[in-house]
């Protein structure tokens, strides 16, 4: 009797232990739900699904706060994407938070800026360069296309140029190739 | 000794075939069109204005990037025209190109400055650098810069010549070894002095018995070896010749390079040779010209950026309705008419008479393109992820080591153009993967940003926290000086007074 007591009761203790030890030592940071939806996100940090970027629209949908359809630079391909994830019905895009647009670039009128700095300030992704009363100039490279430099500027100098693809950077369709 | 052979690949007969194979010159073009934007790389930066006057072998465009060369005017005359032209491409699309109209002189500039004939004397590194400005790039098609290739095999032990022909029907590089022997040679020569390598195989299909003679004739360097191998196609596969010469594989996702050889096409050698002996920089190419609707093919040795209408007025051209196709029957691109200049890598334009399209098809499952494939992959799988555009699970069938030589399409029974397919697959995962990166560098940099603000605010509130606590002790401390102060007013006063009343009594 005492025996089997003291057995399992030395039993559970170190099992408890072990167990206490792993919470510990493999304890996951953060919740990898959202890193899995911020994965699927486009990372163009625009704002458009009334969240302050891209991570914080992942956090409030792995809350349930926020529907999936709220990403229209994802197109309905990453609704799809993000449906297939959640284990959910997909939903068709949101107009209300805008239409898929293809991929654009800010571009600044040299003649215009006046650098008052308001778009380095606006900029989700810090692209722009400049100071102030210093012309300001965008990092192509950088540039999501997000537009929230747009309303910011007081002299309209910025303008969303969309990329037009080059003869580096064509990817052929299937039916054309086939068809070639 | 390795194994002269190869699995798969294909015995094609020449479907041109010609007894003449003579390297013409034609005359100068009355304007060339040099395109920017060359095979891989950046695009040149022009560094002409329209109305200036070039010299023949003058740059035109310079470069700001290792993996493209700078481009020369390939005639004297003017500047007409910096703007957008339809490149020789898939796409159909602009680009960025020079037009020069020629004035008809072909004055050159000066070629007398450089290493001449006593190119042993140079350093190697000047040869180097020679080669660099010179703008030449690989001939055979892949166009992949000379200098940047020998930089990344410094210290190669071995040196192969490509001199096998890219293609059935193309004969510009027998035609050239035909009318060039000693540059051939004496180009090699100037290579193993560069490289330092101990030895050099120049490899020939057997169907080339003339340029064996040729090069034969004038070849006394014992560092030198023509080796013949068996005409198969795909034998001129960089991969697939080292393989064949020397027995070595070549890891997948690796280069040559990275095995300690430096692989060059013949054509790519003289034009070295011309850069470094004579100073004369890349600016004409032999092409050859067939094609079931020219009567009789014709190997031109033309300047850079002369158009395709200029080139075909030297042939008989059949009436009707022709299709174009630039670099080869097997690897080649299909074009839309001829209104395109000859660039680095144009080695061949067939011009076919029109047929009707063949009608692909559904798979049959025989297995064919699974035997003739030369680097050994299953063409069926990847079709079949290609198709479905299962990109992920092509690539782990090895799709990024197809080389696209179209032996696939070629015996498929069904007249599936497979290799088509794996264009698409490519260039489908390398624009995935260019997206990934980007989005990646966007969600870092707006991670970042959050993370910058988050500590700007911090230190804002702990430099004013700070602020504070100093000015309530300052505060303190005045109030114990004023203290102190009003003490020893107090204590001046009373004494004062003290005085007086003692003046008084």
């Amino acid at each position: 009797m005492i025996n089997a007591i003291s057995t399992l009761s030395v039993l559970a203790l170190l099992f408890g232990l072990g167990l206490g030890y792993a919470a510990i030592r493999f304890k996951v940071k953060g919740n990898p739900l959202v890193d899995q939806i911020d994965a699927i996100l486009p990372q163009t940090q625009c704002g458009q699904c009334d969240f302050p970027g891209c991570r914080p629209y992942a956090e409030a949908i792995a809350n349930g706060e926020a529907e999936i359809n709220q990403c229209p630079p994802g197109g309905q391909e990453g609704v799809d994407a993000l449906a297939d994830l959640l284990g959910v019905e997909t939903l068709l895009l949101d107009e209300e938070h805008g239409e898929t647009k293809p991929k654009r670039v800010a571009v600044v009128d040299e003649k215009v800026c006046i650098g008052c700095t308001l778009c380095i300030q606006a900029c989700p992704v810090d692209a722009f360069v400049g100071s102030s009363k210093v012309m300001t100039q965008v990092i192509a490279d950088e540039c999501t296309g997000c537009d929230l430099c747009l309303p910011v500027c007081p002299v309209d100098c910025i303008d969303m140029i969309e990329i037009k693809p080059t003869i580096k950077t064509y990817v052929p369709t299937l039916k054309e190739l086939v068809h070639a | 000794m390795p194994n002269i052979n190869f699995k798969g690949g294909l015995k094609i007969e020449n479907p041109y075939p010609s007894n003449e194979i003579d390297l013409i010159r034609i005359p100068l073009p009355e304007k060339v069109v040099l395109p920017m934007q060359q095979r891989i790389g950046n695009q040149a930066i022009p560094c002409v204005s329209i109305g200036e006057h070039v010299l023949t072998g003058q740059i035109i465009a310079t470069i700001d990037d290792d993996r493209c060369a700078p481009v020369h005017a390939s005639i004297s005359g003017t500047v007409s025209a910096i703007g957008n032209h339809v490149y020789a491409h898939q796409s159909g699309l602009k680009g960025l190109c020079v037009t020069i109209e020629s004035d008809g002189k072909d004055e050159w500039v000066d070629t007398s400055i450089g290493c001449t004939e006593n190119y042993k004397a140079c350093l190697p590194l000047t040869i180097y650098d020679k080669i660099r400005i010179s703008g030449i790039v690989g001939m055979g098609g892949a166009g992949f810069p000379t200098h940047t290739k020998m930089r990344l095999a410094a210290g190669c032990k071995n040196i192969i010549i490509n001199a096998t022909e890219c293609e059935p029907g193309i004969t510009c590089d027998a035609a050239l070894m035909e009318a060039y022997p000693t540059k051939v040679i004496r180009g090699v020569e100037v290579l193993l002095h560069i490289t330092g390598s101990e030895k050099a195989i120049i490899a020939i299909e057997d169907d080339k018995q003339n340029s064996i003679n040729e090069l034969n004739k004038y070849c006394n360097n014992e560092r030198i070896e023509i080796k013949v191998i068996p005409t198969k196609y795909t034998s001129g596969a960089e991969k697939i010749l080292i393989k064949t010469l020397l027995g070595i594989e070549v890891p997948s996702g690796k280069f040559a390079s990275d095995v300690g050889i430096l692989c060059l096409n013949v054509a790519t050698v003289v034009a070295m040779f011309d850069a470094v002996v004579e100073n004369r920089p890349l600016i004409s190419r032999a092409v050859t010209l067939a094609g079931s609707a020219i009567k009789e093919p014709k190997n031109l040795q033309v300047r850079l950026g002369a158009t395709y209408d200029y080139l075909l007025s030297f042939v008989d051209l059949e009436e009707g309705s022709h299709k174009v196709t630039m670099a080869g029957l097997m690897m080649g691109v299909n074009l839309k008419g001829t209104d395109y200049s000859v660039s680095k890598n144009t080695n061949c334009i067939f011009i076919d008479k029109a047929q009707e399209n063949v009608v692909a098809q559904e798979c049959i499952r025989c297995g064919m393109c699974n035997t003739v494939c030369p680097v050994e992959l299953l063409p069926q799988q990847l079709y079949w992820f290609s198709k479905s555009e299962n990109i992920e699970k092509a690539m782990d069938y090895n799709l990024l080591d197809c080389i696209e030589c179209g032996c696939c399409s070629y015996v498929c029974p069904s007249n599936i153009p497979l290799v088509n397919y794996y264009q698409f697959s490519k260039a489908l995962y390398k624009k995935q993967t260019q997206e990934k990166t980007q989005i990646e560098k966007a969600r870092e940099r707006f991670e970042f940003r959050e993370m910058r603000l988050e500590r700007n605010k911090r230190e804002r509130a702990e430099l004013m926290e700070a602020k504070k606590i100093a000015l309530k002790k300052k505060m303190a401390k005045d109030k114990a000086q004023k203290e102190k102060i009003d003490a020893a007013l107090e204590r001046v006063n009373a004494s004062k007074i003290d005085n007086k009343e003692e003046d008084a009594s």
